[in-house]
């Protein structure tokens, strides 16, 4: 029994859980140029980001926001898609096909791909703004529009894994409640209220949580897109641990932040756990 | 049900009344503009990609197309060793994280007690773990264990990002296969690793397919910790593709023909594992 996880647990231990623990012990240390014996300080560092306006005021309600948006987002949209396929039609599997798309492509060239299609000169978006008769907006130079824009590639991204996992949750729904429906002739919108929601609950709520915990760690789009600006507007948490440890060369205090988000995202994935288990069996 | 079901049955369809046909049409318009939303930031990629470098700026004007943004991209030497490298990392890390999850995931599936419990909270917690939390420290962990810009010092952090959800996963197809056959095999002289090996294994072989181009293209198209943990030695397709709009100045034409070029193999993948994905993406 243990032979059959000894290589996961090595690999895990060396290259997760060591960084880990060296993340942490660097946070209690006093990393600064100036202290090249890295005192030991203590909480201190915890205290400064747990104090810090930007961290408590403008980060967290970011993450949190950002989380809840594009779960919700996704989830939503990837539904309508999923409920789209399972009908057949002519042309399904060329859809298919098209929903497919964003899995391919890396989140950092989607990234790069919709600054450049929101760029306020040279974009096309704001081109087909002024088309039509609108002015152009200066997307990332506003933080709600930067934001916007953000959410509205992390949508683009995560929609179609949604909508995949949901297909094949419908798909292997049994026929039975469906047939009986159509006798008693429910509307659609009944028969998608009272029998496919409630049974495609379970799937539902293992995406959510599977997806909740990674967009509260979501970096690389942020990074691209706009660096976390305008003026630290758009900051979510990841992104100002990296920035305290790179841009302000305060490792320490970066592994800090990244600690304090770490114990939220547990915290929130423990609870998150038990709502996970009344739907579906988990552990068992 | 039977009250609900009447009053539904009562009220006259919209559509029936106002446009006949026009669901029909709704639908069709709504497939067509799922496919335009999907398709479009892409299809740009690509318009761009042929765009020479005077004319990128202004993508939607002008008509002149050229391909000689790939040949210039395919011309650097980086780009062709990116490549290389991206290609062997994710195919290496695939044929590892699978190898050592399935153990992993069997054993969770298929054992009761305090130690298979205690793996799964450990995965389950070590899941949520932020990549901040650990990406940086494991450069200096890199460092220290001389692998730092080499194959494997990409390649075994690549595992272990893997090992937490991909345990989880196998568990579940797992758990979806009888057990009752292995114990057969195992009454008719298979060792339990035979009994695994012989006959779990191959009954989940669908999800294990799914889950095998899922993580290549996941790695092929993984960013953050390629551009932390690799160098000049060792350099990787998706950092050298956002090289062009970073270090050196704001090439789009070559960022993007380089863009095109890693969306190929993706494609394939994606276009000839369609139906393992949809079907193996069971949760």
């Amino acid at each position: 029994m243990l032979a059959l996880i000894a290589p996961a647990v090595l690999v895990l231990v060396l290259f997760q859980i060591v960084p880990i623990l060296t993340g942490a012990n660097a946070s209690f240390r006093d990393w600064t140029l100036h202290d090249p014996k890295r005192t030991w300080v203590g909480l201190a560092n915890y205290i400064h980001v747990l104090r810090d306006a930007e961290f408590l005021g403008i980060v967290l309600p970011n993450t949190f926001g950002f989380m809840a948006a594009s779960v919700a987002g996704s989830l939503i949209l990837g539904l309508l898609i999923a409920l789209m396929l399972n009908r057949r039609f002519p042309g399904r599997t060329i859809v298919q096909s098209f929903v497919l798309l964003p899995l391919m492509v890396a989140p950092v060239i989607a990234a790069i791909m919709i600054r450049w299609m929101f760029n306020d000169q040279f974009g096309v978006v704001n081109a087909a703004l002024e088309g039509v008769g609108f002015a152009p907006i200066s997307w990332l130079t506003q933080r709600w529009t930067a934001f916007f824009v953000i959410l509205l590639t992390d949508v683009w991204l995560w929609t179609p894994w949604f909508a995949l996992v949901l297909l094949a949750g419908l798909q292997s729904l049994p026929a039975e409640p469906f047939e009986a429906a159509q006798i008693d002739a429910a509307s659609a919108w009944r028969t998608f209220r009272f029998i496919t929601l409630p049974m495609l609950r379970p799937v539902m709520v293992v995406c959510i949580v599977i997806r909740a915990i990674d967009a509260f760690r979501t970096f690389d789009i942020v990074w691209t897109i706009s660096g976390g600006g305008p003026a630290r507007g758009t900051e979510l948490f990841s992104i100002y641990a990296y920035v305290e440890s790179f841009q302000f060369l305060n490792l320490a205090r970066g592994s800090a932040a990244a600690v304090i988000g770490a114990v939220i995202i547990v915290v929130f994935a423990l609870l998150l756990y038990r709502v996970l288990n009344r739907f579906v069996e988990v552990s068992k | 049900m039977t009250a609900i079901a009447v009053a539904s049955a009562q009220s006259r369809d919209f559509f029936s009344v106002l446009a006949p046909g026009g669901k029909r049409v709704l639908f069709a318009l709504a497939a067509v503009a799922v496919c335009l939303l999907f398709a479009f930031p892409v299809f740009w990629l690509a318009l761009t990609s042929l765009r020479p470098g005077t004319g990128v700026y202004y993508v939607h004007r002008g008509t002149e197309f050229t391909v000689d943004n790939f040949h210039e991209v395919l011309s650097q030497e980086i780009v062709l060793k990116a490549l290389f490298n991206s290609f062997i990392i994710s195919t290496l890390a695939t044929v590892l994280s699978l190898g050592v999850t399935m153990t992993s995931g069997y054993m969770l599936s298929r054992f009761k007690g305090p130690i298979p419990n205690a793996w799964f909270s450990l995965i389950y917690i070590f899941r949520c773990v932020p990549y901040v939390a650990w990406v940086l420290p494991l450069y200096f962990v890199t460092q220290r264990l001389n692998i730092f810009d080499t194959y494997w010092g990409l390649l075994l952090p690549h595992v272990a990002v893997h090992i937490c959800f991909f345990s989880w996963i196998m568990k579940g197809f797992f758990d979806g296969i009888d057990p009752s056959m292995e114990y057969a095999a195992m009454i008719d002289g298979c060792s339990r690793w035979g009994a695994f090996w012989r006959v779990a294994v191959p009954s989940a072989v669908p999800g294990l397919t799914a889950l095998a181009i899922l993580c290549w293209l996941y790695t092929w198209n993984e960013f953050l910790f390629a551009l932390i943990l690799t160098s000049h030695e060792t350099p990787i397709l998706t950092v050298v593709m956002a090289q062009f709009v970073h270090e050196l100045g704001m090439e789009w034409h070559l960022m993007s023909a380089t863009a095109v070029i890693a969306l190929v193999p993706a494609l394939i993948v994606t276009l000839f594992g369609q139906k393992y994905v949809i079907r193996g993406l069971k949760v």
